[in-house]
């Protein structure tokens, strides 16, 4: 890899922001094909029913219905995660979600006419909302297609993890604290609704679909088994992506819904869902209620974490359930601890069901973990700063859990925001007047390259150079506009010396790209990286054959700069290897010179014998482990490290929160695009503000509440906080150029800072999330009236 | 969502309209950013709606200022009541109010007369209006206007007392009382977000005061607390007489607990009835508190 970085580490724009803001980029709203029908789903009117029966004769009848079905009218297999989820739903409804029926008609508005007409008639039950209620003994089993596996019918999923002597390291701590965090459902919110259009062709009986998946490999075999159908006969083409975050890591019904219409009609049929059907049946974060245990001793050292995880996993299991992967990790791993025992259940009730989001149980994890490290300093009277410092994570350092940090920023990252945001000055907040203000500090571990989870945690890339010298990366990672495709192209032209202008990107198509496991666990600049220098070195090997032939040297060591190829000067001094080449030429054709136009060469290689394409393909795989069944293993390429201190200032007349500043420190790694990097940045806090402080789905009885921005308190741009960001580059020599993920890391510890700032401003003690204005007023009213019984 | 669409462009044009369609169903749209919601929430089979946003008229989209007071058309948008100099320098409720209106955007397209339409108990321009003690100018179908005073125009959660022959064509704020020489004037909105908001709870307020800075006169208004807008005025008399800068602790406090007599609010998705309560009292005596302005 090259020394002297040329492209990598500049400021370079995304390449897809020109299209994206002038309305050119073709997002998956867009498509329009000949003969297209519109797809529309019947979902339940009750969280929880017996389905007496459907009636769909009125609707088939209306002019312009194509096509109506029902679970009865399809053969097809379960499908999530755990394969407890019908596609349809016949004989009962479990969750405000669950889909009924379908129609394709020749417009929207008659499919959604043709709806109305549908008459199902339910038999009302009585739901579970409770995690707690359905793990009693007498609670109804919800989720049928499950169960036995585990101690209750209700338990969707389970996890155990331990390391280190619990009763001993309880015996050595100083302090114990016990606390129960709850954790809201929050919702992505993509700018783009979900959407699908499916085109089943009858003739060759292929099923092509344009679907936002983050996963398009995994997604075609979950689709092809369905579908019962074989899974190369589905092509997956990603449309431009409007937004990701995690939410299409798992298939939902509606899309092999849209199959199905398309399977049944032969016709290209699309479903788009409105605003409203995006923020009732597309996922959340999960919903947990964490008790926590924590030890420390007299002088601060962390001894032991005792957890125990309720998830309230809805009607059906997503991947969401596997977060507690990610939940123990932060336990188990971030900061040094002695011991951890760790118990996490799904528990299956009527409510909407979670599925994957940026940073997959993370933030609540870390909320609840750095929450309480501020009440363990509390009570050992320690510097919140100095207790963190204490127990920071460091280089070499291998986990409880096997986690090897080979590069480690924890500590400079601690010591970076403590520093700059003047940490130990502010900590002591005024005691009197309208505003106060507070800080409070957080920090998060998360997997930085990669995460092995299922069977290859790897990316497939294809690189080719044409005769005229411009290169396609064939990568088989996907865009959800985070910027990968500039990333990859900034690299491409890094290595190979050309312009980023003549660097193309196709990452679209399953039928063209190769195997990737998905966008997710902020994977895709380390993997898909990896994976292109792998193939670009591949293809220099071909090239550097082809420019010594054409240069006449016996030399394998080449530059490549400007569109031309150099024979290096491994001397130093003069760049030309002059009196070399004299000595050596012998073909008169070829000019006396050290270097040679890379397009020439990729013309002499395709033209001249013996006649080869400037082409290599390379697939990486991380050198990440499985963990074994007690969860133990390096499951990760690297690991990224972050901090955070924030200060806020709260008005304790109406109890608002305001972020004031909020200083980042991420251990990235390497900075490949600070442009890009700040985007990720801003993106993730004011996601992590969002979670702090304002967002929740409201859910009452399994129904949506606040199923529109009106009232979803999603953030805007003007409620951005100054952000001081400062990059820890550690240069783990397992990534590119040195860089870790950084995707998911910015909102981990936001809400927990933010928190702890809060608590700081005010002495009071928040235990959930989001912190409104509503409870922070109800604590100093609780406050104030405990003051007063005390005097 | 379906509807026909009329737009006329005089004022001729539009009585014509609503005579036309007196026996059918029709809504008046002026921004349409309320009522494209309302329709998409609850659709109207056979509605036409009568788009006033192209009616150039001075009736509708005039300013004009005489010794008596300040008029301006119902289809000046937020936008514009915003930017306006005197509108700045004379009524800051009403300038603040449309300043904290949703976003940049629909202030462009948002009128003053439809967040007074609406009849929304949040309404922002509309709760600053009722602190200035507005008239409200209504037009008739035959083209005969009236005034009614902004206090008694909304009769109910999304009501007024606009007839189906009628619109709202013009609002007046009268001008200050002439021995007036100190203005305190501010609108407080609570949220959540810094835009896209709709309060929690509001607070308008405009109080004059004498050379010395005795208070002469008080307008008071609060938003999100009653079915509609309500003007206290009971905390707004108890403050004439008093001098502003020399408001105590305790009479603060009895404002606010005037203020909050006139509030009946309700538990809903935003915040319960006791939250708005707690926030309304103290930002009630926050308005003589140095550091008021600071909210958000």
């Amino acid at each position: 890899m090259k020394k002297n970085l040329k492209v990598i580490g500049k400021p370079i724009p995304k390449h897809d922001a020109r299209s994206r803001i002038t309305g050119e980029a073709v997002y998956g709203h867009d498509i329009v094909l000949p003969h297209m029908l519109h797809g529309v789903i019947l979902r339940t009117e009750h969280p929880s029913a017996i389905i007496e029966s459907i009636d769909v004769s009125a609707a088939k009848k209306l002019p312009g219905v194509v096509c109506v079905i029902t679970a009865d009218d399809v053969d097809v297999n379960n499908i999530s995660y755990k394969r407890d989820h019908p596609i349809l739903k016949k004989n009962e409804v479990n969750c405000i979600r669950d889909e009924i029926a379908a129609v394709a008609a020749e417009t929207k508005e008659i499919a959604r006419q043709a709806l109305k007409l549908i008459k199902v008639k339910y038999k009302i039950r009585k739901g579970i909302y409770d995690p707690h209620e359905a793990l009693k003994k007498d609670a109804p089993q919800i989720n049928k297609f499950i169960g036995g596996k585990f101690s209750n019918k209700n338990i969707a999923e389970t996890f155990h993890y331990e390391h280190g002597n619990l009763a001993e390291e309880k015996k050595k701590s100083a302090v114990t604290i016990t606390r129960r965090f709850t954790l809201p459902r929050v919702t992505h919110a993509c700018m783009a609704t979900s959407n699908i259009t499916a085109h089943y062709t009858k003739t060759d009986k292929k099923l092509l679909l344009y679907s936002s998946t983050q996963v398009p490999f995994l997604y075609q075999r979950d689709m092809a088994h369905a579908l019962k159908m074989n899974p190369s006969d589905i092509r997956i083409i990603q449309p431009v992506i409007g937004g990701g975050f995690g939410s299409k890591l798992d298939m939902y019904p509606f899309e092999p819904i849209c199959a199905l219409l398309s399977i049944k009609t032969g016709r290209p049929v699309q479903i788009l869902y409105s605003r409203e059907e995006e923020f009732i049946a597309s996922p959340t974060r999960q919903p947990m209620i964490i008790d926590l245990t924590v030890g420390a001793d007299a002088k601060g050292n962390f001894t032991f974490r005792e957890i125990n995880i309720i998830k309230d996993n809805g009607a059906y299991t997503s991947w969401g359930a596997t977060t507690p992967f990610v939940i123990m990790q932060a336990f188990s791993s971030l900061y040094k601890i002695p011991a951890c025992c760790f118990d996490a259940m799904a528990v299956y009730t009527n409510n909407v069901f979670a599925g994957s989001f940026r940073g997959y149980g993370n933030p609540q994890a870390t909320f609840a973990l750095e929450r309480m490290i501020d009440l363990l300093a509390d009570e050992l009277g320690m510097g919140k700063a100095e207790i963190r410092l204490l127990n920071a994570n460091e280089k070499g350092e291998v986990t409880g859990q096997g986690l090897h940090y080979e590069t480690c920023g924890h500590k400079e990252c601690l010591e970076t925001v403590i520093a700059k945001s003047h940490f130990k000055k502010k900590k002591s907040p005024e005691k009197s007047g309208r505003y106060k203000r507070g800080i409070g500090l957080a920090s998060m571990l998360h997997v930085g390259g990669g995460a092995k989870i299922y069977r290859s945690d790897g990316c497939g890339t294809t690189v080719k150079i044409d005769p005229y010298g411009f290169c396609t990366v064939i990568t088989g990672s996907t865009e959800i506009g985070q910027g990968s495709e500039t990333v990859l192209a900034m690299m491409a032209a890094e290595e190979l010396g050309i312009d980023l202008n003549k660097i193309k990107i196709i990452n679209t198509d399953t039928d063209v790209k190769p195997w990737d496991v998905g966008v997710h666990a902020s994977r895709t600049s380390f993997v898909a990286g990896n994976s292109l220098l792998g193939a670009i070195k591949i293809l220099k090997e071909k090239l550097n054959k082809k420019a010594a032939q054409l240069l006449n040297t016996n030399d394998s060591y080449f530059d490549y700069e400007n569109g031309n190829i150099y024979l290096q000067n491994t001397n130093g001094g003069e760049p030309a290897n002059a009196k070399k080449n004299s000595v050596l030429k012998k073909n008169s054709e070829i000019p006396d010179s050290s270097f040679v136009k890379l397009d020439k060469v990729v013309r002499e290689m395709h033209f001249g014998e013996p006649n080869e394409l400037a082409i290599a393909s390379y697939f990486y795989e991380p050198s990440s482990k499985f963990q074994d069944k007690t969860f133990k293993g390096n499951v990760s390429g690297t690991y990224a490290f972050a901090s955070q201190s924030i200060e806020v200032e709260v008005d304790t007349y109406t109890g608002n929160v305001k972020v004031l500043d909020i200083y980042v420190a991420q251990d990235v790694g390497k900075v490949l695009n600070p442009l890009l990097l700040d985007g990720q940045i801003e993106g993730g806090i004011l996601q992590g503000v969002g979670y702090a402080l304002s967002e929740e789905l409201l859910v009452k009885e399994g129904r949506i509440l606040n199923p529109n921005f009106h009232n979803y308190k999603m953030l805007t741009a003007a409620d951005i906080p100054n952000i001081h960001f400062y990059p820890v580059e550690t240069n783990d020599k397992q990534g590119p150029y040195g860089a870790k993920g950084v995707g998911e890391a910015p909102l981990i510890p936001t809400a927990a800072a933010i928190a702890n700032a809060v608590c700081n401003a005010l002495a009071i003690e928040l235990l959930d999330l989001p912190v409104t204005p509503e409870k922070i007023l109800k604590a100093l009213a609780e406050k104030e009236k405990l003051k007063k019984q005390t005097v | 969502m379906d509807f026909n669409i009329i737009t006329p462009v005089t004022v001729k044009e539009l009585l014509g309209t609503m005579k036309k369609f007196q026996k059918k169903k029709f809504r008046f749209g002026a921004g349409c950013t309320d009522l494209l919601m309302e329709l998409k929430r609850n659709p109207e089979e056979n509605l036409t709606v009568i788009n006033l946003s192209r009616v150039k008229d001075p009736l509708f989209t005039g300013i004009k200022k005489s010794a008596a007071g300040f008029r301006f058309g119902a289809m000046l948008t937020a936008h514009k009541i915003m930017v306006n100099e005197e509108i700045r320098n004379n009524f800051k409720v009403l300038h603040e109010a449309a300043e904290s209106l949703a976003s940049t955007q629909i202030r462009q397209v948002a009128t003053v007369g439809g967040n007074v339409c609406t009849a929304s108990p949040s309404g922002d321009m509309a709760c600053a209006l009722v602190a200035l003690e507005a008239d409200c100018e209504i037009l008739g179908i035959t083209g005969k206007k009236g005034m009614v005073p902004i206090t008694g125009f909304f009769t109910g959660v999304r009501k007024t007392v606009l007839k189906k022959n009628e619109l709202l064509c013009g609002i007046f704020v009268p001008a200050k009382n002439k021995k007036s020489k100190n203005i305190y004037s501010g609108f407080v909105k609570i949220g959540t977000r810094q835009s896209m908001e709709c309060s929690v709870v509001s607070l308008a307020y405009h109080i004059q005061a004498d050379a010395g800075g005795k208070i002469i006169h008080a307008g008071v208004a609060i938003g999100s607390s009653a079915p509609t807008i309500r003007f206290a005025e009971d905390a707004a008399h108890y403050l004439v007489g008093k001098k502003f800068e020399n408001i105590s602790v305790n009479e603060r406090k009895e404002f606010a607990a005037r203020v909050l007599t006139y509030a009946t609010p309700i538990d809903d998705l935003r915040a319960t009835a006791w939250y708005r309560k707690e926030v309304l009292f103290n930002i009630s005596k926050a308005i003589f508190e140095n550091d008021a302005k600071n909210s958000r």
